[in-house]
């Protein structure tokens, strides 16, 4: 998968997305507040993605824009060529939320949780497909979970709880895994095993792995290719290339997106040619070729 | 044991007495089915807001009754309450909805403006009945803690319905309203319609509390709609049985606080809520135990 050929329909396809929310918020100036603008990209299929961006940078509008949450103001999304809101029908993208969300007193065992994943929707004498039951199984052997099945998500480790989550998200069959901030109190070895987990998940279900975080360890170790995000999309580098230099240029750009205008045009790093941005521009093959081992 | 006398006694007795006791075994059955979620989503003040609402409905019901002509008693009473508190339910529903909403603020000025309401137009009303030699509107205290004698057998086969009714649609929509219930940031992203399991919880828990009114009264019926719950999740982490544990707090906490009533001549609401506390008290005592236990077998370990 992650050879997939150039012409193959992109598993996230951002197109000139924008989103302002029309509520002032407290503190603003009544006016509408833009939260992304002109976000061009495209995620190739088994490709391992990280979103940077610092808090109110509008990862979370853009989650929410990609999942078929909010509408799609400006421009468009497809995912694999769906609309959001088919995709979420058709359940192509597995969310895997932060940890902290999940009402952890809960009295729900691990099966149950991941089984909410392809269940969650039915209602009334619907039963869960034998697709579906199978690929709740595998999923929990695949993440290493198989035998905590019957254990209350109370008594989980946070590794073990992510764990659940990614195999909920996995459930659904998803050939997209979106994962929101997924190493909040993790140290850095468990941030290192999480980005081998998630590189074997990849290999093994040609899945494509879309990192959201704020976080530049988290991004770097478990990303191929990285967009920086302040409102708009800033950079697009190989993790090799998030050099003191480029970072001082993404804070330099959030900065300027606080306080003044600023337009840097987001293209997808391999037919990037502005001369500007040449001096972090990372052969992005170079970048997988490193990632799958 | 006047109880047994009561139930099984002359037929008079037993007409005067089966009715409230299957209301409160119905009730007790609703209440603590959806104990369990109320008390995990940390709904309990919202339902204290619903049922405070239920007060002011009733004082509505009774002003607009006298206007229209008509003495409010029964199903026209009950029509206008059950509507004022879902009213009540989506109206905190709709407030809390809001980024930054302050829950707590929205209901604590519901509440206390429909207890206002109500007490002014239900003293109001009695007043004007009284001077036109009417039969009186239900004193304010029976509102408030219940009466056996309010309870007639329209009341049961009401209660029988709204306990049918909503055990079903809480049955048929169990999966998404877990899914909401245990993670409401991301069930959304799974297809689930969070938002309307939310007005759908607070819609039953109205109808919960209108049922639940005439035999526990307005203060107490939110202690049918969190003891249950709170008792079973002090005594498992496993989302059956606790289920069945509220369900058997619930209904045994009724029929104990029924008897006691009966056995004491207390009224039956305040009763039925000692009884429920008694049964808290004794499942926490149990987990503590149980978590001492616990933690002195990992020790030497």
């Amino acid at each position: 998968m992650p050879d997939a050929p150039a012409n193959a329909v992109p598993a996230i396809d951002y197109v000139g997305v924008g989103f302002a929310y029309p509520r002032p918020v407290a503190g603003g100036d009544g006016a509408a507040v833009e939260a992304l603008r002109d976000i061009t990209l495209r995620v190739e299929p088994g490709e391992r993605l990280g979103i940077l961006g610092p808090n109110g940078a509008g990862k979370t509008t853009l989650m929410r824009i990609t999942l078929g949450l909010l509408p799609c103001q400006r421009g468009a999304v497809r995912i694999f060529g769906r609309t959001p809101e088919q995709a979420r029908r058709e359940r192509l993208i597995g969310y895997v939320p932060q940890r902290s969300d999940a009402e952890l007193a809960f009295p729900i065992s691990v099966r149950q949780t991941v089984e909410l994943g392809p269940a969650g929707r039915l209602t009334g004498f619907a039963r869960l497909s034998i697709d579906d039951r199978r690929r709740v199984e595998d999923s929990m052997s695949l993440l290493g979970i198989a035998d905590l099945a019957e254990r209350p998500v109370g008594k989980l480790s946070g590794g073990q709880l992510q764990r659940t989550l990614i195999a909920r998200a996995l459930a659904v069959g998803a050939r997209v895994l979106l994962l929101d901030e997924p190493t909040v109190g993790i140290d850095v070895t468990g941030q290192r095993r999480f980005a081998d987990l998630l590189t074997s998940l990849r290999d093994r279900l040609g899945v494509t792995i879309v990192v959201v975080s704020h976080d530049l360890r988290t991004i770097a170790a478990a990303s191929d290719r990285v967009a920086c995000l302040s409102r708009t999309l800033h950079s697009h580098v190989a993790p090799e290339g998030l050099t003191p230099a480029v970072l001082a240029e993404v804070f330099r750009h959030d900065v300027e997106g606080v306080f003044g205008e600023v337009h840097v045009d987001a293209h997808p790093a391999a037919d990037c040619d502005d001369p500007a941005h040449h001096h972090h521009h990372h052969n992005h093959d170079h970048a997988k070729g490193g990632g799958g081992a | 044991m006047k109880t047994l006398e009561y139930l099984f006694g002359s037929p008079e007795l037993r007409e005067t007495f089966w009715p409230p006791v299957m209301v409160g075994l119905l009730v007790g059955a609703l209440c603590s089915a959806l104990s369990v979620p109320v008390v995990l989503k940390r709904m309990a003040f919202v339902g204290q807001g619903v049922s405070h609402a239920a007060f002011g409905g009733v004082g509505v019901a009774l002003a607009l009754g006298m206007v229209a002509g008509w003495a409010a008693q029964g199903t026209g009473l009950l029509a206008v309450v059950t509507l004022f508190c879902v009213a009540a339910a989506l109206g905190i529903a709709w407030l809390s909805d809001r980024p930054g909403a302050r829950t707590d603020t929205a209901i604590g000025i519901v509440l206390a403006a429909s207890m206002a309401v109500g007490f002014l137009l239900i003293r109001a009303v009695a007043g004007r009945m009284r001077e036109a030699g009417l039969p009186p509107p239900p004193g304010v205290e029976s509102i408030l803690f219940g009466s056996v004698l309010n309870v007639g057998p329209a009341d049961a086969v009401l209660a029988a319905v709204v306990a049918t009714g909503v055990l079903a649609v809480v049955w048929w929509y169990r999966r998404p309203m877990l899914f909401w219930a245990f993670d409401e940031g991301a069930s959304a992203a799974f297809g689930v319609p969070s938002r309307a399991m939310r007005s759908l919880l607070l819609i039953v828990l109205a109808l919960a509390i209108v049922v639940t009114m005439r035999l526990a009264g307005v203060v107490l019926a939110t202690a049918l709609l969190v003891l249950p719950g709170a008792a079973a999740l002090e005594l498992s982490d496993r989302l059956r049985p606790v289920y069945a544990i509220a369900l058997a707090v619930g209904v045994l906490g009724v029929a104990l606080g029924l008897v006691l009533s009966f056995e004491m001549n207390w009224q039956p609401g305040p009763s039925i809520v000692l009884a429920l506390t008694a049964m808290f008290a004794a499942a926490r005592v149990c987990s503590t135990i149980r978590a001492r236990r616990t933690a002195a077998q990992e020790r030497p370990a």
